[in-house]
């Protein structure tokens, strides 16, 4: 199915060797989408001196090298910047949204509650609801990635079910251990390193969200669908051990 | 060519022009933060510009030459010395193996920059030989040098490389009578930062606009390889709504829910909440790298285009230096 893109967008420069394309100023359902779908038609139709993008909850940033867009022949304006956004525009005239299946969900175990996740029982407290409760609305719904940020492979996840949205702690803790989940306002996220962090924590999972020997190094990436499956100490232990076995191959 | 670090200074890593590829997963550019010092000592010993240096923060470090090297320096965070030697800087330089060479302080700046022949030899991680250490990977092991590491450069010499090998290979330390004019790329006045207005400049009052392009900025000591926490006049805001997360890049000026401006440096995130007052022309950034805690800097306001201009300025000249330095290879 294909939908006609009407709306325009803006395109404004972030610095000499970027622009930031700014679709809305409001996060809207279908955004997700727009940018996904924006996004894959740049990488199919790059222009001379396109180096890379990074998505975020409203914007597709597009990184260039100034040189060679200069000399690209193909590209019109006085600048950089009026070529890059007369790029983009041109490509967007052309642009109906695909809107392709949305992604199978990618299913990530999760160990809540106890020593992995101290903060449960403090949200099931704050929320006024039994930490079973807090478990059940957690791993029920079905999570987006909107943006991937903060520290390599951190995954900020849109679609949590609002009865669990909370405040987050009133201090931060100096370090969170990798592969904790973590909650705040309407969000959840994993955290893929050791970092300092302020998000209530309620569990953790065996995956490695982060490995620079993968080709993609973070597991996940925006517009990616993700589910959360509850396992026990004793699963939490085997899906561990298997990861280390597969980082050693 | 080898040299053993005997004292490795407050931080020293690896670093090259940075990492782009992995942008969209949260993974920063890094990369030398005075980019224009590490090309430039590349291009001093024929190295291409792009190949891994090491980046020294002030000095009080110590090194050794462990084979006959070719290595050149650039940048203002120390003078190389070997005893009471002072190795020049901005050049190629012979030193024999066995020499230990010492980083004494040069008060004008922060950071200085080691080029070696070849470049020096540690692991592409994801397209960049760079140290990100925060997540541990790139650079030498992932993290910055301890006593007792030893480094290896390359050995796929360019035939700029190989010349001056062959020139100035003896038994004393060696070096051409020229220096590349590094103080050539810069403008006069290293504490005056040229800004483009970014594209949070208006939710700001009158005032605190003026304030930014007026008043002076105090580099904190809450200062990193992330970015530097700026302290003046606070910059209040118009507009209370917050933003919602974006991209932003090296040089990114964000206010803080204090008023504070926070300048964004190499191993800055790759998304932030804050809103953007401006973006510090990319010619001025290696002047940036090269501020210490307490020094006072002024923002002066240039347009988009003028600093993409300056931009590409700067990219011809250093082209144009790389070119004339082929020109002038010693022959024997």
């Amino acid at each position: 199915m294909h939908v006609k893109n009407a709306d325009a967008f803006v395109v404004y420069s972030l610095s000499e060797y970027a622009v930031t394309v700014q679709f809305d100023d409001r996060i809207n359902a279908d955004m997700l989408e727009r940018i996904r779908s924006f996004n894959a038609l740049l990488h199919r139709h790059p222009f001379d001196g396109f180096r890379t993008t990074v998505p975020a909850y409203t914007t597709l940033s597009v990184y260039f090298d100034p040189l060679d867009v200069m000399q690209a022949s193909r590209l019109t304006g006085i600048n950089c910047f009026e070529r890059v956004s007369n790029f983009l525009h041109g490509l967007q005239a052309g642009w109906s949204i695909a809107l392709a299946p949305a992604p199978d969900p990618t299913p990530i175990p999760l160990c809540y509650g106890g020593a992995f996740g101290p903060d449960l029982d403090d949200v099931a407290r704050q929320l006024g609801i039994a930490a079973a409760t807090v478990i059940e609305l957690h791993s029920a719904a079905i999570y987006r990635v909107h943006l991937i940020g903060f520290t390599p492979g951190f995954a900020y996840l849109g679609g949590m079910p609002k009865q669990l949205a909370g405040p987050r702690k009133a201090s931060p803790r100096n370090k969170v251990t990798a592969g904790s989940v973590g909650i705040a306002a309407e969000q959840t996220g994993i955290y893929p390193l050791d970092t300092p962090g302020g998000w209530q924590i309620i569990g953790r999972t065996p995956l490695r969200l982060f490995d620079t020997g993968r080709e993609q190094p973070a597991l996940l990436k925006a517009g990616d669908r993700v589910v959360f499956q509850a396992i026990d100490h004793e699963l939490f232990e085997r899906f561990s051990s298997d990861a280390d076995a597969d980082s050693d191959n | 060519m080898r040299i053993a670090i005997i004292k490795p200074g407050l931080l020293s890593t690896v670093q090259d022009m940075g990492r782009w590829q992995h942008l969209s997963q949260g993974v920063p550019r890094s990369g030398a933060m005075d980019a224009l010092s590490a090309r430039i000592a590349n291009l001093a010993v024929g190295n291409t510009i792009d190949k891994a240096v090491i980046e020294f923060t002030y000095a009080d470090a110590l090194f050794r030459s462990e084979d006959d090297l070719l290595l050149a320096y650039s940048g203002d965070g120390a003078v190389l010395k070997a005893g009471s030697y002072v190795l020049p800087s901005d050049r190629p330089v012979y030193v024999p193996s066995g020499t230990e060479i010492c980083l004494a302080p040069n008060a004008s700046g922060c950071r200085t920059y080691l080029a070696v022949a070849g470049g020096w030899d540690v692991a592409e991680v994801l397209g960049s030989r760079s140290t990100y250490i925060t997540a541990a990977f790139g650079g030498y092991e992932g993290r910055a040098l301890r006593p007792g590491d030893l480094l290896h450069a390359a050995d796929n010499h360019t035939a700029i490389t190989a010349a001056w090998c062959r020139h100035l290979w003896g038994r004393a330390i060696r070096y051409p009578p020229w220096a590349i004019a590094r103080g050539h790329f810069l403008p006069p006045n290293r504490y005056s930062i040229r800004v483009v207005p970014a594209r949070e400049f208006a939710w700001f009052v009158g005032k605190s606009v003026v304030d930014l392009l007026s008043a002076p900025f105090t580099v904190s000591t809450r200062c990193n390889r992330m970015g530097y926490h700026l302290e003046g006049p606070a910059l209040h805001r118009t507009v209370d709504r917050e933003l919602i997360s974006t991209a932003v890049v090296p040089g990114t000026v964000q206010v803080t829910g204090d008023g504070n401006p926070l300048l964004l440096m190499a191993d800055c995130q790759t998304t932030g909440g804050y809103p953007r007052i401006a973006q510090v022309a990319t010619v001025d950034m290696p002047l940036c790298a090269q501020l210490k805690p307490g020094d006072m800097i002024f923002f002066n306001e240039i347009s988009r285009s003028e600093a993409e201009k300056l931009y590409l300025h700067r990219e011809n000249q250093l082209n144009r230096l790389a070119a004339s330095l082929a020109m002038h290879t010693p022959t024997m």
